[in-house]
């Protein structure tokens, strides 16, 4: 097939020869040049329209057909806009949520991460004893001494501990979250810095040097070059950088290493060498360190599971604890919390994407119902079936094209909402991108659309007999079987496919409630809490432990406070202070647990409105005598069934045996995890580095704000104070994801039930246009106007009842798939089906209503005067 | 098209184009080549006018029984060459025979002298 300006040229060089041919010819038999050419033209006669009689031959055939076809459907588009507006508005969200949610889940899990050999990096985490609450504890640093030392099947392996780090030096005093590091973990995962050096391993035990983050070099460097070799003061002591780690690097968050690792959502900020001799450390050690391994090539992870096991086994059998360490892929390590989130959305997205097309597909319907005259005197004049089908297919081509261009625009727009807005525990958010992939993704989904929307009305339409459709006069319609069975069955797809949107976004919505209501054991309102970092050189454990008291008495005196406490770390900002739990008195000293350890004053459980249910807190006075608290969690794993008040467990700073005397209420360190075991050790028994003061107000806790900085800034000014936090401020963090992902789920799955109330409309609006007449004579012949309503309205729910029934039972498998992302509901939960099934029902007996009542109020004299 | 324009170009239409195809069934050919043949071998009396020469030739490439391509003339000139498909080659020879049985009819008819009866 030639395309149609080729074939122009071509046959203006065809005529062209023939003149110079003749031309020639006539010179040849001895005419003059200048004569020559004055007869040839002669000859030719009137050159353009030989050409243009020449070009009209290939009129109709090929593409020059499916051109003429093309700007007949522009036509026609153009001439209907309303329809055209919300075919194409409805195509461009539909193919823009489906291109946008495919961008970020091509980005964020399929697209390999930024590490060379990046197959070959796995995380190692160790497995829990069965029935411990964690699903992975962290390693042992002792452990990953005897790893690094003898693993044969390691190419290489690094490890970290996620630290914080005050740095002063250039500007005021600020606190970074960073990592001190192994000397070999860049290159483990085998990134060099893009300035400076990496850490050498003669820095590992006392080396003062340090990495930074691009993102701190350009915010507190000024993205200044010359900063390899300048010296800091990191928590005091000055520190050389040497080297700037390039901008792609990324690390997986706190989170995502394990529980309890660092700040759950920021990527480190620095990086300075681990600073302490592991083979050193006592062997029963802590489990608070993450180590990368990198395998030798053609090595199998479980070959290498079983290698690292190996070597520990002495420990394991010295020390009666059970880790099993075992590796799971870095990538993995990265998004396996945001991976069914992610495939959520994306599936939500498609959905959509398909009630779209559907949606589309039934108005092209019943607009094409009223060509079936248009279609037959084609296929009377000589159009050929497939002539037709390849017309009405362009013209769903023609809005799909342009749906498709909006919904790229409307694509990009998202995507850059999404990095803006979206919750930040979704990994590698900053990769998200829209590369060729996505275009790919885009052309895909629009052929897709395409065939769904235009090719049912094409083969419709085209397979209807020209005969009878210029027979039948335009108004005498009765409806006749097969089509009206056609647009039904979209409906009730689109029924089908709104009410599985429905149960997921009510599912959603449902766990989103239950998560908020969940017992947190802390109260929300009238609570702020306030942290301060001590890390400054020169300040001795005392200074630290003195502080918080003297903080706590200026705290209480503050005007419209009620309680102050202090604590190593805030309820809901997940698990940390990890160690071992142990029933401390006789007969055996095993870790049969791990346990949050919290480092508190004697008010805490006031201020943070904690019951303590057994027992009471410790006091000021029992500065001397070793004592704890426990939850009732660990209460249940300690003794089940015994009173714990008196009994003595172990503590976690070497204070190896604690009277126990309160049993407090489980408080969550996660909302959507059950209470972790928690042991509660007076704050005079372990400096706190970074303490969290919580008061509790009188009056609205903002308002004390200021007046906590204050105090807290008198007690020690140099110490940093950082960023107030309410409780409620605190709650609505921990949901944020969740509520990011309801609200879009909930929108998507609004938009499916208008796009279904709409297609009910259309479809039996017009039915009862086109049946006037037939309405016309039963209310002649005497049929009530009531009755008339109700066929109209039973003809209307017909395909609601049918889709309905097949969505929700589409929506049980759907519930499964996303058992996951639910909390406190069953995937099946009765109620939310009931609801679903009833919103589905009212709006279908709505969008019934308005057709029905015309159909009701028709005037048989006029609908019958039409004939 | 008005319908008289259109019965007389129908006319001339299959007449030519049986005549182009034979013209070509002596070898391949441009479009000023075959006008000068069919002339020659006309005595004369035939001259195509190149305004229903081309469209015809379009018109039977399209049909499928002839095929064209660009060549080089001796004199380093393009032109565009056609040729006989076996499709073609049927055609002509429907064509010829449907001819010479109208040819002779119509020469029976005009010839004849008055019947007795």
């Amino acid at each position: 097939m030639k395309l149609p300006w080729i074939r122009r040229g071509e046959i203006d060089d065809e005529i062209r020869a023939h003149l110079r041919l003749a031309i020639e010819d006539r010179v040849a038999r001895g005419e003059s040049p200048a004569e020559a050419e004055r007869l040839a033209r002669l000859e030719l006669g009137n050159d353009l329209l030989v050409r243009e009689r020449t070009r009209d031959v290939w009129a109709g055939v090929g593409f020059e057909r499916w051109l003429q076809d093309l700007r007949y459907a522009l036509r026609r588009v153009r001439r209907s806009p309303g329809f055209a507006t919300i075919a194409i508005l409805t195509l461009a969200l539909g193919l823009g949520a489906v291109t946008s949610t495919f961008a970020i889940v091509n980005s964020v899990l399929l697209e390999p991460l930024h590490y060379r050999d990046g197959s070959r990096l796995f995380s190692v985490v160790n497995l829990p004893p069965p029935g411990a609450p964690n699903r992975y504890w962290l390693i042992n640093g002792r452990h990953f001494y005897e790893w690094r030392a003898h693993c044969r099947s390691c190419q290489d392996i690094g490890m970290a501990e996620s630290i914080g780090f005050s740095l002063s030096g250039s500007g005021e005093t600020e606190r970074f979250s960073g990592l001190r590091v192994s000397y070999n973990f860049f290159r483990t995962l085998d990134v060099a810095p893009a300035l400076g050096r990496d850490f050498r391993a003669d820095e590992e035990l006392a080396g003062h040097v340090l990495i930074l983050s691009d993102a701190v070099w350009r915010t507190r460097f000024a993205a200044d070059p010359g900063v390899v070799g300048r010296t800091v003061r990191v928590s005091g002591e000055p520190y050389e950088i040497v080297g700037v780690m390039p901008a792609g690097f990324r690390l997986p968050l706190g989170r995502q290493w394990g529980p309890a690792f660092g700040p759950p959502d920021t990527q480190p900020a620095m990086f300075r060498p681990l600073g302490q001799d592991f083979s050193k450390v006592g062997p029963d050690g802590n489990n608070n360190y993450v180590a990368v391994v990198r395998l030798k090539a053609g090595i199998s992870p479980s070959q290498t599971i079983s290698e690292l096991n190996a070597l520990i086994a002495d420990f394991v059998r010295q020390f009666g604890i059970e880790p099993k360490p075992t590796l799971l892929p870095l990538q993995h390590t990265m998004v396996r919390d945001a991976r069914d989130g992610l495939l959520l959305l994306f599936g939500i997205a498609i959905t959509t994407l398909l009630i779209v097309c559907v949606n589309v597909g039934n108005l092209m319907l019943v607009r094409a119902a009223s060509r079936d005259r248009e279609i037959g005197i084609r296929a009377a004049l000589g159009s050929s079936r497939q002539q037709l089908f390849v017309l009405i297919l362009t013209e769903t081509l023609v809005l799909v094209a342009i749906g498709s261009i909006a919904g790229f625009i409307l694509a990009k727009a998202a995507l850059a909402a999404f990095s803006a807005w979206a919750p930040r525990d979704i990994p590698r958010l900053a990769d998200i991108h829209a590369g060729p992939r996505v275009w790919v993704m885009t052309m895909a989904a629009a052929v897709v659309a395409t065939l769904v929307c235009g090719l049912l009305p094409a083969w419709r339409m085209t397979s209807a007999d020209p005969h009878r459709a210029l027979k039948a006069g335009a108004l005498t319609h009765t409806e006749h079987g097969r089509k009206i069975r056609l647009r039904e069955l979209m409906v009730g797809i689109e029924v089908a496919l709104s009410s599985v949107l429905l149960v997921v976004g009510a599912l959603l919505a449902t766990s989103f409630l239950r998560v908020l209501s969940v017992p947190k054991g802390v109260a929300i309102e009238h609570v702020i809490t306030q942290d301060v970092s001590t890390s400054i050189a020169g300040v001795t454990d005392d200074d630290r432990i003195r502080f918080a008291g003297e903080a706590l008495q200026r705290l209480a005196a503050i005007p419209g406070v009620l309680d102050v406490g202090v604590t190593n770390q805030l309820p809901l900002r997940g698990e940390s202070w990890i160690c071992g739990l142990r029933d401390a008195g006789p007969p055996n000293h095993k870790e049969i647990a791990l346990a949050n350890f919290r480092f508190v004053s004697p008010g805490f459980w006031d201020a943070t409105g904690t019951r303590i249910r057994q027992g009471g807190a410790f006091r000021e006075s029992d500065r001397e005598r070793p004592v704890a608290l426990i939850s009732e969690h660990a209460a249940r794993v300690l003794w089940p069934g015994q009173d714990p008040i008196g009994k003595h467990v172990g503590g976690c700073n070497g204070a190896v045996s604690l009277e126990v005397v309160g049993v407090v209420d489980d408080v969550r360190a996660e909302m959507e995890k059950e209470a972790p075991v928690t042991v509660y050790q007076p704050y005079w028994t372990m400096p706190i580095s970074r303490p969290y003061f919580v008061v509790r107000t009188r009056e609205r806790p903002e308002t004390v704000a200021g007046d906590v900085r204050a105090a807290l800034h008198a007690v020690n000014p140099e110490f940093a104070v950082g960023q107030a936090m309410t409780m409620q401020e605190i709650v609505e963090s921990s949901v944020n994801g969740r509520r990011f992902q309801m609200n879009l789920v909930v929108a998507f799955a609004a938009f499916a039930l208008v796009l279904a109330s709409l297609g009910i409309y259309g479809v039996l609006s017009f039915s009862v246009a086109r049946r006037t007449p037939e309405l016309g004579i039963r209310l002649a012949l005497g049929a009530r106007a009531t009755a008339l309503g109700a066929m109209v309205v039973r003809q209307g729910m017909a395909p609601v009842l049918g889709g309905l029934v097949v969505g929700l039972i589409g929506a049980i498998a759907a519930g499964r798939a996303i058992s996951s992302e639910l909390y406190g509901v069953p995937p099946n939960d009765l109620p939310t089906f009931a609801a679903v099934a009833i919103l589905l029902l009212l709006v279908g007996l709505c969008a019934s209503w308005l057709p029905a009542r015309r159909a009701m109020r028709t005037n048989p004299l006029k609908a019958l005067r039409f004939e | 098209m008005k319908a008289r324009d259109r019965q007389r170009l129908e006319l001339l239409q299959g007449t030519l184009d049986m005549i182009v195809l034979r013209t070509l069934s002596w070898g391949p050919q441009h479009g000023y080549g075959i006008s000068q043949m069919i002339r020659t071998a006309s005595g004369e009396v035939l001259q195509v006018e190149t305004g229903s020469l081309y469209p015809a030739l379009h018109r039977l490439e399209r049909q499928g029984w002839l095929r064209s391509e660009w060549k080089q003339s001796e004199n380093k000139q393009r032109t565009k060459v056609y040729r006989l498909t076996p499709a073609g080659r049927k055609q002509l020879v429907a064509q010829q025979s449907q001819w010479d049985r109208l040819h002779a009819a119509i020469d029976g008819l005009m010839n004849a002298r008055e019947s007795p009866a």
